[in-house]
């Protein structure tokens, strides 16, 4: 990183260490002379790259995680700002490339945490008796045991040793259908206020869901009770990707590292005290990262100069420090009607992509770094978050492993990692609201929510 | 005259001559004094006479008002069509368009409009800070008022099975995060933190529908309307309007006085506060429908209005309601949602309820909490004799006494650092408790 203003003037503040420079030349122990080591404030190469492993010296021994996020962003210059909710065509493939990620449609192998019963599905097994059958509701086993997990899959429910009650879909979808109705049938509103058609019915609707949900499900999942909340939050995260020359300015001619800035502001998101299991090896590799020859400014990326901020939704000191579900909602700017009356419907799921891969990237790398993780420093386990985003009918599902943070320019060449990003298209959770009903109910659509609410690492 | 000067003087010096008989002379020509020339108004003949006569002329020019008879006489440049220096400046009159445009029309007038009423109603809302506080808002709902939460609401509180484990560590972590971690910077702003605080709290609740799925059946709604119209004593009062987030539940709170309390309230005397009208500081209108409306449609599964929460949560203290005027808003609304609702159930005729309607309400600015549980007795509002209403408040509750964002350093030594101080756990457990209550 080319901090080059900075340092000078904090280098008469400290004093000259022994610490070991990549320039020196091997001294013998015992040695009379100081070792001979590259000037540290010339203008050359060798100085430069000096006072960069000065630099990388201070983060590495800063005393705290916030001190290691103070030095990490303290030089501002100016840096593109990436949107996760953007018009701009073909924004995934662009964004995959900016955060080295691998793109997988559907969602990762995973067994079901619980076993679901449907209700249709009836399976006479003479085992069944000590289980609650899916009618009755699960509050007649009023005392939730922290279960063993069924390994099987969702269509047959093998008996249980242990006393945990299969889900009850019907209640799930009682609940779905019940903050539906209120928010687009039952409540008194007036007409929404112009372009602010996701404040009026979708918003409401996904803060209800999500939180009747979050409760209903946390007797099953004991990582939920321990969670954290939040609406509206706020989740930053500055990077460095490739290399540019600077074109104008005084700073003409040099080499510069590429920065990104995300700031991004999901609908609602649950934090968690523990992470969540990785879903393949840190090596995976699962597919090709896009590979785009053009500057970020075609995209159309645009520069600013600001605060440099790494945000995960609250501060360090906080013990939810690790990321379980966001949930983001799609502006009206960005909705559907208005992709179809301009011709461009395979740019429709572009946007949830978009959306998907640069709000997680932006969260799980927000969270490896809470945990002293950065460029120089390579993430030791994986980073797993997952993410809905909606327009409050459609839904697609994204489930993120962050592998690497190491993306500068020097640290890119001998790193084989990649991201992986799972995801599904959109799909519709209902066909239509009316008279006090919902018609047309997608169950597959919850039942992929629940098992996201459900996740949880392998010892819970 | 020239004439008359010589022909005065010549008659006053024959008069003084001392003519006798009163003979004069005039022209050579002896004359007498005649009949006296009437000096009078002269009597109203066509000969004599131009126009109306004087009294009617008098009231065909009224006298106007002075301000409107200077507008009249002054001379204005209006004629010249340029300005003048030394005239007046000229009102012209306003300009009417010919044809109605409606984005430029100052609308229906009050007397035109078809809502108009000849008696004037004064609606509660929520901007309206009453003066008298709790005392008014008691009077204009026929309420008695007791002090601390009913028993109900304090068994629940006292029973050690309604907590969740660790719960006063997951309370302290709520507080932290809203006041401390909520933000980038290094303070957050009351507007971020009374509502983080809010949600957190409810979380925390929510999650007891592990031990008591009931609770799963319960809906909050934001944005909602109210409208309750009753007649207190020859006055309309209605309240109207969004007022805060309200907590439905499929089942109603069971009433939580016993008959004997609700009978002996009808010993009870309202304060008056003469002279200050019970009507101060409401608004009035001329123009209303009158409304009874739970906000929601017939049909909806989660009827019954358990919880008000109240949240002031801007950042001036001028904006906020004082602890007093949350109080009343926190009372006319629980007893507006609780009218509603007593109206859609038992009909519009004024009457005892055998079976009372009870609406919470929890009123907060982040750091202290107004806990309050309202029960409906009786419709019958226009009298101030007979069955009251009966509320039990518990104010100024404080969940922590101060949160430090910044570590207070004196000459480079750290005296306080950054963290909340003063935690009280029994706080949340009364929050918990109105909560738990009606499903306990």
């Amino acid at each position: 990183m080319a901090v080059l203003g900075r340092r000078w003037l904090l280098w008469h503040g400290r004093c000259w260490s022994s610490q070991a420079e990549s320039a020196a030349l091997p001294q013998p122990p015992d040695s009379l002379y100081p070792p001979i080591v590259a000037s540290a404030t010339s203008n050359s190469k060798a100085a430069k790259r000096r006072r960069l492993e000065h630099f990388k010296q201070r983060v590495h021994a800063a005393p705290s995680v916030e001190e290691k996020l103070r030095l990490y962003g303290l030089l501002q210059r100016p840096k593109y700002m990436v949107y996760p909710q953007t018009f701009a065509l073909n924004a995934d493939r662009w964004y995959q490339s900016f955060t080295k990620t691998v793109f997988v449609p559907g969602l990762p192998p995973r067994a079901p945490p619980a076993a679901v019963k449907t209700p249709g599905a009836v399976a006479p097994e003479a085992a069944k008796a000590p289980e609650v059958v899916a009618g009755a509701a699960p509050g007649a086993a009023a005392a939730p045991a922290p279960g063993t997990e069924a390994p099987a899959a969702a269509e047959a429910p093998k008996p249980e040793a242990g006393a945990t009650p299969s889900l009850d879909i019907g209640e799930l979808r009682s609940l779905a259908c019940d903050a539906l109705l209120q928010e687009s049938f039952y409540q008194n509103k007036k007409r929404p206020f112009l372009y602010r058609d996701q404040d009026h019915t979708p918003g409401p609707f996904l803060t209800q869901l999500v939180s009747t949900l979050a409760a209903f499900l946390s007797c099953r999942n004991p990582l939920l009770s321990a969670s954290s909340l939040d609406l509206n939050p706020e989740v930053n995260y500055y990077w460095h990707h490739g290399e540019e020359v600077v074109d104008r300015g005084y700073r003409k001619g040099r080499v510069d590292p590429v920065r990104f800035q995300i700031d991004d502001n999901p609908h609602l998101q649950i934090r968690v005290p523990k992470q969540l299991p990785q879903v393949v090896p840190l090596e995976a590799n699962l597919g090709d990262v896009p590979v785009i020859d053009h500057k970020p400014s075609k995209l159309p990326l645009f520069k600013r100069q600001y605060e440099n901020k790494v945000f995960i939704g609250s501060k360090v000191a906080d013990p939810c420090c690790y990321g379980h579900t966001q949930f983001h909602l799609i502006p009206d700017k960005l909705k559907r009607e208005r992709f179809i009356k301009a011709r461009l419907d395979d740019q429709i799921e572009v946007v949830y992509r978009a959306n998907g891969i640069a709000s997680l990237f932006a969260w799980t790398a927000a969270q490896a770094m809470y945990q002293g993780f950065w460029n120089e420093a390579d993430v030791t386990r994986p980073f797993v978050s997952q993410a809905v985003v909606t327009d409050g009918k459609y839904f697609a599902f994204f489930c993120y492993q962050l592998n690497t943070l190491a993306l500068t320019a020097e640290t890119i060449e001998n790193n084989p990692r990649k991201n992986i990003c799972w995801g599904t298209d959109s799909k519709p959770l209902y066909d239509v609201v009316e008279d006090g009903s919902v018609k047309g109910f997608n169950d597959e659509i919850l039942l992929h929510l629940v098992r996201f609410l459900l996740n949880r690492p392998k010892e819970l | 005259m020239a004439a008359a000067g010589p022909m005065a003087l010549r008659r006053a010096a024959a008069k003084g001559s001392g003519s006798g008989g009163g003979l004069a002379l005039a022209r050579g020509v002896l004359t007498r004094a005649g009949p006296p020339r009437p000096r009078g108004p002269l009597p109203r003949t066509p000969w004599t006479t131009r126009g109306p006569p004087p009294d009617v002329l008098a009231q065909a020019v009224e006298r106007l008002p002075v301000r409107e008879q200077v507008e009249l006489d002054t001379i204005t440049y209006a004629g010249r069509q340029h300005f003048m220096p030394g005239l007046a400046r000229p009102r012209f009159p306003p300009w009417d368009r010919g044809w109605h445009d409606p984005w430029h029309s100052p609308g229906p007038r009050y007397e035109d409009m078809p809502l108009r009423k000849d008696r004037s109603c004064f609606v509660c809302h929520q901007n309206v800070r009453m003066l008298e506080g709790v005392r008014q808002a008691q009077w204009l709902t026929k309420t008695k008022l007791v002090e601390g939460l009913p028993p109900s609401v304090q068994s629940i509180i006292d029973n050690p099975a309604h907590r969740l484990e660790d719960h006063e560590e997951r309370v302290r972590h709520a507080v932290w995060h809203a006041r401390l971690w909520n933000t980038t910077e290094t303070a957050p702003k009351r507007e971020h933190y009374c509502p983080a605080l809010f949600e957190d709290l409810i979380h925390i609740c929510r999650l007891m529908s592990a031990k008591y799925p009931s609770l799963a059946k319960r809906m909050l709604a934001r944005n909602y309307r109210i409208a309750a119209t009753w007649e207190r004593e020859s006055i309309l009062f209605q309240v109207r309007g969004q007022n805060g987030i309200l907590m439905n539940s499929m089942a109603p709170i069971p009433p939580v006085a016993s008959k004997e309390e609700v009978l002996a309230t009808e010993e009870h005397v309202l304060e008056t506060f003469h002279p200050i009208s019970p009507t101060i500081d409401l608004q009035e209108v001329i123009v209303y429908k009158e409304l009874n409306d739970t906000g929601f449609k017939e049909g909806y599964p989660y009827s019954h209005a358990h919880t008000l929460f109240f949240l002031e949560s801007a950042n001036l203290r001028p904006r906020r309601f004082r602890p007093e005027q949350l109080r009343a808003k926190m009372l006319m609304f629980a007893f507006g949602n609780a009218l509603a609702k007593a109206r859609l159930l038992y009909g519009n005729d004024p009457k005892v309820l055998e079976q009372p309607v009870v609406v919470q309400s929890i009123g907060t600015d982040g750091q202290f909490f107004q806990f309050m549980v309202f029960q409906l007795n009786t419709t019958d509002l226009v009298s101030s004799g007979g069955i009251k209403n009966m509320v039990w408040i518990d104010s100024d509750q404080k969940l922590y006494e101060n949160a430090l964002c910044i570590p207070e350093v004196k000459k480079r030594v750290v005296l306080k650092p950054a963290g909340i101080y003063g935690f009280q756990p029994d706080t949340f457990k009364k929050f918990l408790a109105l909560y738990l209550h009606g499903t306990v």
